[in-house]
C-alpha cells in the first residue's frame, strides 16, 4: 500500500497546565505515573523537547508535507519558546492554530504572536459563566478568559471559542452559543466529551443523559441555523449515544500525527495511554519521515488489511475506519477490534451497559478527579 | 447573499484568517483555514491570486485576455466560484 501524506500535526509541546479540567485528554500517566525521561545534554530539565529539536520537527513535519499545525498541551503558553516556534512555522509556510486556556495570554505576548504570524487561536471556555467555569476547570480563569476574547479580537486574530461538554454544562449550550456571539468569535466548537486520559478516568461524572444529549443537540441544529451568516458552529455529538463510529482521524496513519512533550510521535495523542503495547518512536532517535512511512506504530491500523469482521465485509469500512483505535481498546482491550460504539460490534453491550448506569443515576452524578500536573512547576 | 448580487464593482479578497499557498507535496494552490484545507482547481486558482483589491470587473477583463475567452461566459464562471467560496466563508466582498 502506497504510504499517504500527512496534512497536520498537533504539537502537544507541553503537558503543564494552570487549569485543572476533569476530562483533560492527556494521559494520566504523564502526571500520576513515572517522570519522563530526561534529555541527553541540556534543553528542559522535565523531559520536554528543547526549541531545537521542535524547530526540526515543524520543519521535517512540512517537508512531509504536513500543512497545518496545532500548538496544544497542556497549556503551550507555559514553553517561553512558543513565539520563536510559531514564527519557524510560519517559515515553514505551515498554517498555525494555538489552542489554548488563554491563562497567561497578555497583551505583549499577543502581540508578539501575532507578530511571528500566528493564523488563528482557538480559546478554550469551560462554561459560560465564572461560577460553573471556575469549578470545572479547578481554577479562577473564566474572567481571565473574557478579557483575553476580547484582546484578541481587537488584535485581529481569527477566534474560535472551544467548549467541551459533559453532565455539568450540557445544559448550558445555548448560553455558551450566546457567549460566542457576544464575543464576536467567528467559530464555535461546542464538542461532547470523549473519554480517554483523565476523561475516562472520570467518565461516571462527564457521561451526559440521552435526555440532556437531546435537548443539546436540538438548540445546537437550531443555533446553527439561525447565525449561519455569522457564526460556524460545530456540535460533536457523544459517540457512545450513536449506532456508528466516528471516523476517527479519518483513518489512522493517514492524515494527522502527533508529537508529544517528550518526543513521542503519536498516530493519535490518546495513543501512548489507551494502547500501552503500542511501540512509539521518538524524534531524538529517528527521522520524522521514517516514523510516518516506516514505523510499526503507524503501520499497525493503516488501510483496511488489519481490519477484523464485521469491519472487514462492511460497505462502512472506507467510511468510518472501523472507528477508534483507542476506544476499541480502552472498551474491549485490544485496539483491533470494531469500535464498541458500532452497532454492528459484538462488544456494542459495553457501551449500552454505562449508558444505563448513567441513565439510572437521576441527578446523582459521581464526582471527578481533578487532572493534576505532571511537575510542581510555576507557569 | 446570492451570487446574482456580487456586483461588478465589489472586490473580493480572501477571508479573515483564510491563506492561500501552494501545496509543495502537489504543487497545486490550497486554501487554508482554521481547521481546513481546501485544493483548488484552476480556475479558482486563475482568480484567487487576482484577489488584490481589483474589482470582480477587473479580474474577469484580466483573464479574459490572458485566456482569449468569452467575457459573459467567464464572468459567469468567476461569479460562480466566488459566491461558492464566498458561502463557505473563505472570501469576502469589499
Amino acid at each position: 500500500m502506497k504510504v499517504p501524506r500527512p496534512y497536520a500535526l498537533l504539537a502537544e509541546i507541553t503537558y503543564r497546565c494552570p487549569l485543572h479540567c476533569p476530562y483533560c485528554s492527556n494521559p494520566v500517566a504523564a502526571s500520576l505515573g513515572e517522570a519522563p525521561r530526561r534529555p541527553k545534554g541540556g534543553g528542559y530539565n522535565n523531559g520536554e523537547l528543547t526549541t531545537e529539536e521542535w524547530k526540526r520537527v515543524i520543519r521535517d513535519a512540512a517537508a512531509l508535507g504536513v500543512l497545518q499545525i496545532g500548538f496544544s498541551g497542556g497549556e503551550p503558553l507555559g514553553r517561553r519558546d512558543l513565539v520563536e516556534l510559531i514564527r519557524v512555522a510560519r517559515e515553514a509556510k505551515l498554517y498555525t492554530n494555538l489552542i489554548t486556556s488563554g491563562m497567561g495570554l497578555d497583551d505583549d505576548r499577543l502581540r508578539a504572536l501575532r507578530n511571528a504570524g500566528l493564523d488563528s487561536i482557538q480559546l478554550s471556555f469551560q462554561s459560560d459563566e465564572s461560577s460553573l467555569s471556575d469549578e470545572i476547570a479547578g481554577a479562577r480563569a473564566h474572567d481571565r478568559k473574557l478579557d483575553v476574547a476580547a484582546n484578541i479580537r481587537a488584535a485581529g486574530i481569527p477566534l474560535s471559542l472551544n467548549f467541551v461538554i459533559h453532565r455539568r454544562n450540557i445544559d448550558r449550550v445555548a448560553q455558551m452559543i450566546d457567549l460566542a456571539e457576544a464575543l464576536g468569535a467567528e467559530r464555535v466548537e461546542l464538542a461532547n466529551v470523549q473519554f480517554y486520559g483523565w476523561a475516562f478516568r472520570n467518565r461516571a461524572a462527564l457521561l451526559p443523559t440521552r435526555e440532556q444529549v437531546d435537548r443539546a443537540r436540538a438548540i445546537a441544529t437550531a443555533a446553527k441555523a439561525r447565525l449561519a451568516d455569522k457564526i460556524d458552529i460545530f456540535y460533536v455529538l457523544p459517540d457512545y449515544y450513536e449506532t456508528r463510529p466516528k471516523p476517527c482521524l479519518n483513518g489512522w496513519g493517514r492524515r494527522y500525527l502527533t508529537v508529544n512533550p517528550n518526543g513521542d510521535v503519536l498516530p493519535c495523542p490518546t495513543a501512548s495511554s489507551a494502547i500501552p503495547d503500542l511501540c512509539l518512536e521518538n524524534v531524538r532517535t529517528r527521522d520524522l519521515d521514517w516514523i510516518w512511512e516506516k514505523s510499526e506504530s503507524f503501520n499497525r491500523f493503516r488501510g483496511t488489511e488489519w481490519m477484523p469482521e464485521p469491519c472487514r465485509s462492511c460497505p462502512q469500512k472506507e467510511i468510518d475506519f472501523g472507528g477508534c483505535r483507542c476506544q476499541a481498546a480502552l472498551l474491549t482491550g485490544n485496539a483491533t477490534n470494531t469500535d464498541p460504539v458500532c452497532e454492528f460490534s459484538p462488544n456494542r453491550a459495553v457501551v449500552d451497559a454505562v449508558l444505563r448506569e448513567v441513565n439510572l443515576s437521576g441527578n446523582n452524578a459521581r464526582d471527578w478527579m481533578y487532572r493534576v500536573n505532571p511537575f510542581s512547576l510555576a507557569m | 447573499m446570492r451570487a446574482t448580487t456580487i456586483s461588478d464593482s465589489a472586490r473580493p479578497s480572501l477571508a479573515k484568517g483564510v491563506r492561500l499557498e501552494i501545496d509543495s507535496t502537489t504543487q497545486k494552490s490550497v486554501l487554508l483555514y482554521p481547521e481546513g484545507i481546501v485544493e483548488l482547481n484552476e480556475t479558482a486558482h486563475e482568480i484567487l491570486s487576482r484577489c488584490d483589491g481589483q474589482t470582480l470587473r477587473e479580474i474577469v477583463c484580466e483573464l479574459a485576455e490572458e485566456y482569449e475567452a468569452d467575457l459573459n461566459a467567464l464572468a459567469a464562471d468567476v461569479r460562480d466560484t466566488l459566491s461558492d467560496l464566498q458561502r463557505r466563508k473563505l472570501v469576502e466582498f469589499k
